[in-house]
């Protein structure tokens, strides 16, 4: 590929990439980060089977499922107003942006129900290993999702193609992230 | 360029579908908790696998990217999930 037909040119090996190449940057190194912390939690469940069997059963995976839904729709909405602010249809990204942020709350809600009904059994992270990873990495992840919420919120106000675009990106990999969690945590029994 | 209206609307229902599959496959409709037949654990993570590459060829528009970009992403998420399916299967066999 010519160094001119490349998405961003002058940026050396990333200039590859679309869109705002520190945001791939950092999508790389949180997925490392994450694997990471799947690496430990793979070996620790090995270490501890029945302990993390018996209080994997007590996560709800259809709220988790239910979820990954959300989420899901939430990074097309993201996908959709880039598509619009390329088309320079400003209105109709912050529509998009706006449904998108809308069920990243509702993400949060249905986490929080499913945080409240462990609390309120006494379960918290300090119950055990199993538990202490379900918190660690779902809250590491909702701190993600906070953070992005307030991303989108920025572009919706200073919205423009690079903003939307990297905004965006960021979305995706908390998409990406819990994707990779949902299996792990809930469903592989 | 950008993936299109058309072609993230494919994305998303396969997304879903591929959700809803690794739910029916990890039969969450049982009323007694067990241990997932092996083929279903690997459907899960086959079906994982296939929505993160999705995610990130098209939600992410990584298919606009040189092959080695992709191969770079794609191979992270495959060892990721080489690392999941390990620690699980060997929890499996030893537990």
């Amino acid at each position: 590929m010519k160094e001119r037909a490349l998405p961003n040119p002058g940026w050396g090996p990333l200039s590859a990439l679309p869109g705002n190449p520190l945001m791939w940057v950092l999508i790389l190194s949180e997925m490392l980060v994450f694997s990471a912390f799947f690496a430990l939690y793979a070996a620790e469940r090995v270490a501890a089977t029945a302990l993390f069997n018996a209080s994997q059963r007590e996560l709800d995976p259809l709220l988790g499922g239910l979820n990954t839904l959300v989420l899901l729709t939430s990074g097309l909405f993201v996908a959709l107003a880039v598509e619009a602010v390329s088309a320079g249809r400003i209105r109709r990204t912050r529509q998009w942006l706006g449904a998108s942020m809308a069920l990243g709350v509702l993400f949060g809600v249905i986490k929080g129900i499913e945080y409240a009904g462990k609390f309120a059994v006494g379960i918290t992270p300090e119950t055990n290993a199993f538990f202490g990873f379900y918190y660690g990495l779902t809250a590491f992840h909702f701190a993600h999702v906070l953070f992005g919420l307030a991303l989108l919120a920025l572009v919706t106000w200073r919205t423009s193609i690079e903003n939307v675009e990297t905004a965006a990106a960021f979305w995706h990999m908390v998409d990406l992230i819990w994707i990779l969690l949902y299996p792990l945590l809930y469903l592989l029994r | 360029m950008l993936p299109g209206t058309r072609r993230l609307l494919i994305t998303w229902a396969t997304l879903m579908a591929l959700t809803l599959l690794s739910m029916i496959s990890a039969q969450l409709d049982q009323d007694s908790w067990q241990a997932l037949p092996l083929w279903s654990a690997g459907l899960v993570i086959a079906a994982t696998g296939f929505k993160a590459q999705r995610l990130l060829m098209v939600y992410l528009n990584l298919r606009a990217a040189t092959p080695a970009w992709k191969g770079t992403f794609v191979g992270l998420v495959v060892l990721t999930l080489a690392l999941i399916a390990g620690g699980y299967l060997v929890a499996r066999l030893t537990g």
